[in-house]
């Protein structure tokens, strides 16, 4: 049986008086590139923030590899798990260099860092990765969309981390970059084991680029499994409410949206 | 994109101006003595206007240079910490909690004289307090932070203005803090100020990465292990000490906080490793050259430094702005 990531036990939330999970359980395979679909306000994004320790649940427990995520600190969550938001921000002169080096920040102790080489070495392989050694020097701010995309993951793989988070990535950007960024991920994946577990808006893109869709709706786990397998007319009712086609492209199920 | 070339530049030309203007006032004044003289009173042998100079002018200039980058500095580490450009010590009200304190003790507890600093400290900590119990909801909003401060700084310096017009402010002393008026201090003054101050700065130069990182999203920052709001807090409360002791012994200096760190971003950019030396060197220059023209302009008579900051520094800060429309660009 292969090992879970995240397991999530009779997790509870509220905004206010207003429930979002209400006893959600639910497990991500190690290894694999998980996306999480929903409609707006089925709970994806909360369950994102809970995740990644922004909100704190009022009931149940998240488990990081067994361990509790509340009891993690975290500079030591940030060695384990790299994230990527959506909304991000960056002074006009940080070079890209600079902002993917401080990846390497969770290292760091009393101002120092612990090992200067190891750092420089993960720097040079995160930008290698994102195809960014050549605009190492540039600043974030005179990136192209799909190019600043790819400094903020390398900045997250800076971190060394072997599970990635990824926060609606391909958000405000056009189809190109959005395949560039999907690409890259299951590069990330297949060449370096690296665990993914993502937020995504399009579902023909979560479907074509996940090993696994979880689906939620209400704040519910409206089904699990590889696109495959669970992908149906009536699941697709259930999670946007509305009725979508599926047809087959290339012996993969694909959602007519339009 | 402001280049190293540019940063070291811009470093030395600053550093030789500020010592171009030390010298300027050191002669500056009734008594003029030669870098000659100067330098055989002060380590050959015993020379009378040299002596004078030594305890009349020295303090004043050391307590200007030290005032000014304990200020700019603390003006760098607020607009980190609220993420807010307009950010600075007198504009949240820190510089009026501390010097109402600092009037207070000065005016009716002399005996506790030598503690003013400390107790400004606390002054401007409740200052920094209240703003920042009263901003938070959820989170930090920066420009909730700002409107606060302002109406908790204009209290406190209402409490200022009433405790000096009601007969605190007889004595010279207190006048003098209340204007801001670097004047009449002495060789004790400059110990207490140096001493916090450069316990500031160092504390200042620990926190550089962490405001660097602040500038980042909070989720962001918190993605790579800060603590975001325990880390604004210990920077905030860096500023606040600086601003206070430069508060406590010389008044409250409006502007300069705002300005130099402005200006000093546009010189060396936004790395705080670099930009807190810079804006301590910048806000050192800029106060010594309000101080010496504030002496000099009228004299006999004298302008504070504040007056100086506030009628020179508003039109600069404008021009500055304008001018710089890539550095504050989203």
């Amino acid at each position: 049986m292969a090992s879970n990531v995240f397991t999530i036990e009779n997790l509870a939330f509220s905004y206010g008086a207003h429930p979002v999970f209400d006893g959600l359980s639910l497990a991500f395979r190690e290894g694999a590139v998980t996306t999480l679909i929903g409609a707006n306000g089925s709970g994806k994004s909360t369950l994102f923030d809970l995740m990644t320790k922004n909100l704190k649940p009022r009931a149940g427990s998240l488990f990081l590899r067994g361990a509790n995520v509340a009891d993690l600190r975290l500079r030591d969550f940030a060695k384990l798990v790299a994230i990527v938001h959506q909304r991000n921000i960056a002074p006009a002169d940080l070079t890209v260099e600079r902002l993917v080096a401080y990846g390497r920040f969770p290292y760091r102790s009393f101002g120092r860092s612990g090992d200067a080489a190891e750092d420089a070495r993960m720097v040079d392989w995160a930008l290698e990765v994102c195809e960014l050694a050549d605009c190492r020097g540039q600043s974030v701010s005179s990136l192209s969309g799909g190019q600043a995309q790819r400094a903020w993951i390398a900045l997250a793989l800076a971190q060394g981390s072997r599970v990635l988070l990824l926060d609606e990535p391909t958000t405000y950007l056009d189809v190109r970059y959005q395949l560039d960024i999907l690409r890259l991920v299951r590069r990330l994946n297949e060449e370096f084991a690296m665990t993914v577990i993502m937020v995504l808006h399009d579902v023909n893109q979560a479907l074509h680029y996940s090993d696994e869709v979880v689906a939620l709706a209400d704040g519910r786990v409206v089904a699990q499994g590889a696109p495959g397998d669970i992908v149906s007319e009536e699941l697709l009712r259930a999670v946007y409410g509305i009725p979508l086609r599926v047809v087959e492209v290339d012996g993969r199920p694909f959602v007519l949206e339009v | 994109m402001v280049s190293t070339a540019r940063r070291i530049a811009a470093f030395l030309v600053t550093a030789a101006a500020l010592f171009a203007l030390a010298l300027l006032a050191v002669n500056t004044g009734s008594l003029q003595v030669s870098p000659e003289q100067l330098i055989n009173g002060l380590f050959v042998a015993f020379d009378e206007d040299v002596s004078v100079v030594y305890d009349l002018r020295f303090p004043r200039i050391i307590i200007a240079l030290v005032g000014g980058a304990a200020m700019a500095v603390s003006g760098v580490l607020l607009q980190a910490a609220i993420r807010n450009p307009l950010a600075d010590p007198g504009i949240i009200g820190i510089n009026a909690g501390a010097s109402l304190v600092a009037v207070v003790v000065t005016a009716l507890f002399p005996a506790w004289l030598a503690f003013t600093p400390a107790l400004a400290f606390a002054g401007g900590m409740v200052a920094f307090l209240v703003v920042y119990s009263l901003s938070w909801k959820g989170g930090l909003s920066p420009l909730r932070v700002i409107l606060i401060g302002v109406a908790v700084g204009t209290m406190f310096s209402g409490l200022m203005a009433a405790f000096s017009s009601t007969g605190g402010g007889v004595s010279s002393s207190v006048a003098s803090l209340v204007d801001a008026n670097i004047t009449m201090k002495t060789w004790a003054d400059v110990q207490t100020i140096a001493v916090y101050t450069a316990a500031g700065l160092i504390l200042a130069l620990l926190c550089a990465r962490r405001c660097d990182m602040l500038a980042l999203e909070d989720k962001t920052a918190r993605a790579l292990g800060v603590e975001v709001s325990a880390s604004r807090f210990a920077v905030s409360a860096v500023a606040v000490l600086l601003a206070s002791v430069a508060t406590a012994i010389i008044g409250p200096i409006s502007f300069l906080g705002l300005i130099v760190p402005h200006m000093a971003r546009i010189l060396v950019g936004t790395s705080h490793r670099a930009l807190i030396p810079y804006a301590a060197l910048l806000g050192a220059l800029v106060l010594l050259a309000a101080d010496t023209v504030g002496r000099t302009i009228a004299a006999p008579y004298e302008i504070s430094a504040a007056v100086i900051m506030a009628v020179v520094g508003g039109p600069v800060f404008i021009v500055l702005l304008r001018g710089a429309r890539a550095t504050y660009g989203e």
